[in-house]
């Protein structure tokens, strides 16, 4: 019997997956584990392994082809012989390969799916069957109809109905406005990326949905229009869901980073040399983080659509990278469980694949927890918004020097930081912020001139 | 010729079709002597005479059963129940024997059983049900309900004609409704059975409903029009067996959501039918559930406020569109 190869989940807001190449031709053999295709999303592009070896014989999606996560894209035939693979009928849909992830990313994978599932009482053993179920979104029967008819992609349209369902009016009202940037807009002549006409699909709907002003039909001499990128819109969409899904406080603290900083000034230099890789505030700021969330749980925790609270038992730290086409947020997996030293590899890891396009499925789920570092664009407050489905988002600032009154009343220069927690005010009040910004500052202030990080 | 009431376009179906046709006569409680609790059949004793309007004694299962048996040997009997209600006594004679007869013996029951249906007089609980779903329930009989002067005469007379047993529900509300009054075609006409008319055209929303309703119906439509925008579009079923599928299924198919209006009680009412009949054959072209306003399941109360409560109303259907509408 067969064994399917299933689209990927690449990425925990991710959908859909495009095939961007095969990579193996029908008929031929392939290793467990070797890559089979590349695929391709709004997030990330990865290299898709192969769950059983044997003979490629049939491809069911074509290159270029978007699919929902968990439909079959090929069929391999096992051979008896080397049969030394689960059985087939056990194989999950394959994820693509973490890089450099630990070794227990696999089954982080499976917590954090059957966590978020909500009340839906979806077991480990029915994962692949219930990939999609985090992602189910409600829709009118016609709507669904009219989309299929359409080939339309739901989850990109915002739904105007009693708890945001899509309606027949939603659909009407997207095709219309994906009809009118096509026809006036034109295109410019550099050839576009492969899945073009999807990504431009998706332009049309945050338009409308969320009260922004619907896009100029002609471009003039006064306005350019951009149509935004793949990862763009996703960044839009997951940044008015959050705002619309959690209310968001926002509350800040001021921490004496005196210590920290003249350690850096002394070590950077040779921690580099002889690490290979440079450290900077954010292992810190990270490791404190770790302690804020073991004294206050609540901080890594989800609200779900049932209205219960999910506390995660494992910190899985996500951390903001910039990169140039847009922001991303990898994982740092058991955060809690490195040292400051260990912390600042993994997130230069995970930058130097955020940057060169590289990062893996695992690399982009199952945050519970998300530290950001706008600072280092010399900012000094910060009100970030939360990447769902976390219960809090932490923006480091900048350090600056700064005169303080210590203590006796005396005034000394010090190097200081405004750290700004964003909280799901459903899951916190101020109290439960409040001390976790506290215990992450007496962490971070408790270091003396001789620190550690192993 | 000048407007008539409901009431009056039955007497006046009545009336024409004994005049056209022998077979035809009317038999009930005090529908001779008395001319009808409600005065239906005012003046007939003195035009038809005796043998054609028959006053009975209060034995619903004798004027039935006595029905059939005329129907039988050829007749086309009218048989009036004073009100609907006590159709109940009279079960027997129509399921099991009007309704099958011609299954059974290959023999036509032309008959017709009519009365006054319906509450939102104070009758209380003997005096204001809505039957229609038994019999809608039950194969070999038709079950029409005429919302207007119009259909009244026209359906009745088309009752008469029919070779099967026919229900047709009056609804006493109606009788002297001054809205209703109209003018009706002074030549003969029938409105078939089994054919439903649109009474509102609408894109948002299709109204199903049928008797007294249509008419809360089309003001809650009116309303819906100038409060909210929406295009309300109402279709009066008139003849709920044979149902009209083909104007049901394009109207929904069109505005893609559906309400469904009876004074029934809901459980196992001619909606849950509709709803069936609509998400097997639609689901589809559905941008909403399908909804019900009905009457609770109780039995029909007697205290004022309780009927007001208990009967649906133009308020109601407001508050089930506007939901619908969001959804």
């Amino acid at each position: 019997m067969p064994t399917p190869v299933k689209m990927p989940r690449l990425g925990e807001s991710v959908a859909e997956g495009t095939v961007g190449s095969w990579l193996k031709n029908e008929g031929d053999w392939i290793e467990r584990d070797e890559s089979l295709a590349e695929i391709v999303t709004d997030k990330i592009n990865a290299e898709l392994p192969s769950p059983v070896a044997g003979r490629l014989t049939k491809i069911l999606v074509k290159v270029d082809e978007t699919v929902p996560v968990g439909t079959d894209i090929a069929m391999i035939e096992e051979n008896a012989d080397v049969s030394a693979s689960p059985p087939a009928e056990a194989a999950p849909g394959p994820d693509a390969a973490p890089v450099e992830s630990p070794a227990r990313a696999n089954v982080a994978v499976m917590d954090n799916r059957s966590a978020t599932g909500g009340g839906n009482g979806a077991g480990g053993a029915t994962q692949s069957a219930h990939v999609g179920e985090e992602e189910r979104q409600r829709i009118s029967p016609l709507a669904r109809r009219l989309a299929r008819e359409h080939g339309l992609d739901l989850y990109a349209i915002p739904g105007t109905g009693t708890g945001g369902r899509v309606r027949k009016d939603d659909i009407l009202a997207y095709l219309e406005q994906q009809a009118a940037p096509a026809a006036a807009v034109a295109q410019p002549a550099a050839p576009a990326p492969a899945a073009q006409p999807v990504y431009s699909a998706l332009a049309a709907p945050i338009e409308p949905a969320y009260g922004a002003p619907a896009a100029p039909s002609m471009a003039g001499e006064d306005i350019e229009i951009v149509t935004p990128s793949r990862m763009r819109l996703a960044i839009a969409e997951h940044m008015v869901r959050s705002k619309r899904t959690s209310p968001h406080a926002t509350t800040v603290v001021e921490v004496d980073m005196t210590n920290i900083a003249k350690w850096l000034e002394k070590n950077k230099e040779d921690f580099k040399k002889r690490e290979g890789y440079s450290i900077s505030y954010v292992p810190f700021v990270m490791k404190a983080v770790c302690e804020g969330i073991r004294k206050f749980p609540l901080m890594n925790s989800s609200w779900t659509e049932d209205n219960k609270i999910i506390i995660k038992k494992r910190i899985n730290l996500g951390i903001a990278v910039a990169t140039d086409v847009g922001l991303v947020v990898p994982t740092i997996y058991d955060a809690d469980q490195l040292t400051i030293a260990g912390l600042s590899k993994q997130v230069n890891a995970v930058a130097q694949r955020a940057r060169s396009n590289k990062l893996t499925v695992q690399d982009m789920q199952n945050s519970t927890f998300v530290v950001n570092n706008p600072g280092t664009f010399g900012t000094i407050i910060s009100v970030p918004i939360i990447n769902q489905p976390n219960a809090g988002i932490l923006s480091m600032d900048a350090v600056v020097k700064r005169p303080v009154v210590i203590e006796d009343d005396a005034i000394a220069v010090r190097y200081m930081m405004y750290l700004s927690l964003s909280f799901d005010h459903r899951i916190l009040d101020g109290a439960g912020a409040g001390g976790f910004l506290q215990a992450v500052r007496t962490k971070l202030q408790s270091y003396g001139r001789e620190i550690d990080v192993y | 010729m000048s407007a008539v009431t409901y009431l009056e376009a039955i007497s006046q179906a009545i009336r024409e079709e004994m005049r056209r046709d022998e077979a035809v006569f009317l038999l009930g409680e005090d529908v001779g002597t008395y001319g009808g609790a409600f005065k239906v059949s005012a003046g007939m004793l003195e035009e038809f005479g005796p043998e054609r309007v028959i006053d009975t004694p209060m034995a619903e299962a004798a004027i039935i059963g006595s029905a059939v048996g005329a129907a039988l040997m050829g007749m086309r009997p009218i048989a009036e129940m004073q009100f609907i209600d006590f159709i109940t006594s009279g079960f027997d004679q129509i399921i099991n024997m009007a309704s099958k007869m011609y299954w059974r013996a290959g023999m036509p029951v032309p008959i017709v059983i009519r009365g006054p249906s319906g509450g939102g007089t104070h009758g209380g609980p003997f005096h204001s049900s809505s039957p229609e779903a038994w019999f809608f329930h039950t194969p070999g009989i038709k079950v029409v309900v005429p919302a207007t002067a119009y259909d009244a005469k026209g359906m009745l007379k088309a009752a008469i004609r029919d070779n099967n047993p026919v229900l047709y529900l009056e609804h006493k509300l109606l009788y002297r409704m001054p809205e209703l009054r109209e003018e009706l075609p002074s030549e003969d006409y029938v409105v078939p059975l089994g054919k439903a008319i649109m009474r509102r055209e609408g894109e948002d929303m299709t109204i199903l409903t049928y008797g007294a309703m249509v008419h809360q119906s089309l003001k809650a439509a009116q309303t819906l029009e100038e409060e909210d925008d929406l295009d309300v579009e109402v279709i009066d079923l008139r003849s709920l067996t044979p149902l009209d599928r083909e104007t049901i299924l394009e109207s929904v198919k069109r505005t893609n959501k559906v309400l469904i209006v009876h004074e029934d009680t809901l459980t196992g009412g001619i909606g849950a039918e509709l709803a069936a009949i609509l998400s097997e054959d639609l689901f589809e072209y559905l941008d909403g559930p399908i909804t019900r306003v009905a009457a609770p399941d109780a039995p029909f109360p007697y205290a004022p406020p309780l009927e007001d409560a208990f009967l649906p109303n133009e308020d109601k259907i407001l508050n089930a569109a506007r939901k619908l509408a969001a959804y």
